[in-house]
């Protein structure tokens, strides 16, 4: 039985290399592809085309749900649930439901945070189809790569390798789901 | 990207015509002259005190700004650093423009503002100031001597500082030399504490002993917050207004705009927390040396609610919800003309937040809180126009005496490639 095909792959040699390669697959239109490289580039963002992460989103929904989680647990215990009158203080004030909201809010925007980063990110992955191409482990050294998918609706095996052949990208191969 | 920056600042930047802001703050200087015969001496002292308040901790701002970015040896701040450079000449202005409130205590009763400096000033219900137990207590420290002598090292202090800072950054344009950033990094070292030191007492001098009664922890630290907040806000003014000029085209990117609105993010917080903590401790201890300070700026001696209660919901939510929920927003705070729409509406609230704990030192005859809205806020406004005046008249007297940014500083290129 032979192995799904996943996509293409292409190693490049530096990190200009690399910037430039990337800005042209994304001018050639692609959307499923990624770059894999040892460290951090900057601007490899917009080279790539990414658009702000969502992250922050799911960061502020965290943050809402942790505030109004924080006041309306409050209001329940102390002013419906069991209502005893403490210090002369009125059975709910969102003063001193406050403290205690605002913990909560930081709590679930950082729960948010990390889960939304995991989940946006598909982390934690403990395969990748990359990790069979021979050359993966100076990936994580020296070398950077270029992986685009076959569920590009441009892919197309020819005319993928020629563009990253064109590009400067060598070693080019094909890879197995 | 530093060639752009070469270009621009191989010339010294255009000089725009400073006299115009001598000439709108002489305005406002004599026309807040002219409330004298109209409002009477003390409303006028109260709203200078509000208006030499409100451009004294922008300065301080901008001097913590520049004392913390040498501390931490910072480099996405460096091209920001010599227009504030240029805004702390305005110190030795407002030493002078503070000369009139200095000399209440030697004029009439000597409790034009203060009241504690008149032993025989009539307190509701608790006698003179020399008989209250709470005065004797803490005569040591509100003595005309010490505040006279406190103001002059508050302001000569600032003035040495904003000196040496100056002095060290302009000469670095002119011979490269990094001796001058080791200088500063130990002048700032030395100088936090003692701008840290000088800003809390005046705060506490100035404003807090308006009510010297009252106890608060926070009030330095409230204080901190807005000197901060204003200096972002009008740096935030004047980088945008150098960036449309063309001047910072090059030079100011999109990370920098997200770095300042990440630091106004997080300084709304902060006065939130600081300004939050004050009211929560005296409103859950309810202790009536705390509350009465509250009081007075909720009710009426006959249990009515009184306008300072709206100001204060309006600063609870103008300077807090507002900002902070505006500031969240990336798309916000790295275009240029909305994050300056911002800077514009914080520092209203900044002069709304002082209004609402300097103004209410004027008493009616049962002594109430004078009303927010009166004659006075005319005061205020010309005052705050006058010294500001003043202020963006020496800013821009300094302008164009240094290049556009310190071009010589270690950090200059890391700063220009700024990316988070």
């Amino acid at each position: 039985m032979s192995a799904q095909p996943y996509g293409v792959i292409a190693t490049f040699e530096s990190s200009a290399e690399i910037y430039h390669a990337a800005e042209q697959v994304r001018d050639a239109g692609y959307k499923n592809w990624d770059v894999i490289a040892p460290c951090p580039i900057h601007g490899m963002d917009k080279a790539m085309g990414l658009k702000r992460s969502i992250v922050p989103r799911i960061s502020l929904a965290g943050g809402l749900t942790g505030f109004c989680t924080g006041m309306s647990m409050i209001w329940f215990v102390d002013a419906f649930d069991y209502p005893v009158t403490v210090g002369g203080k009125p059975l709910f004030s969102p003063l001193f439901a406050f403290p205690v909201s605002y913990e909560l809010t930081i709590l679930f925007t950082a729960f948010a945070t990390i889960i939304g980063m995991f989940v946006v990110n598909g982390l934690p992955m403990h395969y990748h189809p990359a990790m069979k191409y021979p050359k993966f482990r100076r990936g994580t050294d020296d070398a950077f790569f270029i992986v685009i998918e076959a569920r590009d609706p441009r892919f197309n095996a020819a005319n993928t390798k020629a563009l990253l052949a064109k590009i400067g990208g060598k070693d080019i191969s094909d890879l197995e789901a | 990207m530093s060639n752009h920056a070469a270009t621009a600042s191989t010339a010294a930047p255009a000089a725009p015509n400073p006299g115009k802001a001598l000439m709108i703050g002489l305005a406002g200087i004599a026309l807040t002259a002219i409330g004298l015969a109209v409002s009477g001496a003390q409303n006028i002292a109260f709203s200078w005190l509000v208006g030499i308040s409100f451009w004294t901790a922008i300065a301080i701002g901008f001097l913590l700004m520049i004392l913390i970015h040498h501390i931490f040896d910072a480099k996405w701040s460096v091209v920001l650093r010599r227009q504030q450079e240029h805004g702390l000449a305005a110190f030795k202005w407002l030493a002078l423009l503070f000369l009139p409130l200095l000399l209440t205590p030697f004029i009439g009763t000597h409790d034009l503002v203060w009241p504690w400096m008149n032993p025989d000033h009539v307190l509701h219900g608790h006698g003179t100031v020399a008989e209250d137990v709470l005065y004797a207590k803490k005569s040591g420290f509100l003595s005309v001597k010490a505040f006279v002598g406190m103001t002059v090292i508050f302001f000569g202090s600032w003035i040495i500082l904003a000196a040496l800072l100056r002095k060290a950054s302009f000469t670095q344009d002119k011979d490269g030399d990094p001796k001058w950033t080791r200088m500063n990094r130990k002048l700032a070292a030395a100088g936090l504490p003692v701008a840290a030191l000088t800003l809390t007492f005046a705060a506490i001098y100035w404003i807090k002993s308006l009510e010297y009664h009252w106890f608060s922890t926070m009030y330095g630290v409230w204080f901190f917050a807005n000197c901060y907040r204003g200096a972002l806000c009008i740096s935030v003014i004047i980088f945008v207004w150098l960036y449309n000029r063309g001047d910072f085209k090059g030079i100011l990117n999109t990370d920098h705009m997200h770095s300042i609105g990440q630091v106004m993010l997080a300084l709304t917080i902060f006065w939130a927390y600081v300004t939050f903590s004050q009211y929560f401790l005296i409103w859950n201890a309810n202790v009536p040396e705390e509350t009465f300070w509250y009081n007075l700026r909720e009710l009426n001696h006959d249990g009515t609610t009184n306008q300072w209660w709206y100001v204060g919901l309006f600063i609870l939510f103008g300077h807090f919800v507002v900002p902070f929920c505006l500031l969240l927003s990336y798309r916000f705070k790295v275009t240029k003309h909305i994050l300056r729409r911002i800077a514009y509406w914080i520092l209203f609230t900044i002069l709304v937040d002082l209004c609402y704990n300097i103004l209410p030192g004027l008493k009616d005859a049962h002594g109430d809180a004078a009303p927010f809205l009166s004659l006075n806020l005319l005061w205020v406004v010309t005052s705050v126009v006058g010294i500001g005046g003043i202020c963006v008249w020496a800013y821009l007297k300094s302008f164009p005496t240094t290049k556009l940014i310190p071009i010589r500083d270690p950090r200059i290129v890391e700063c220009l490639t700024h990316h988070e």
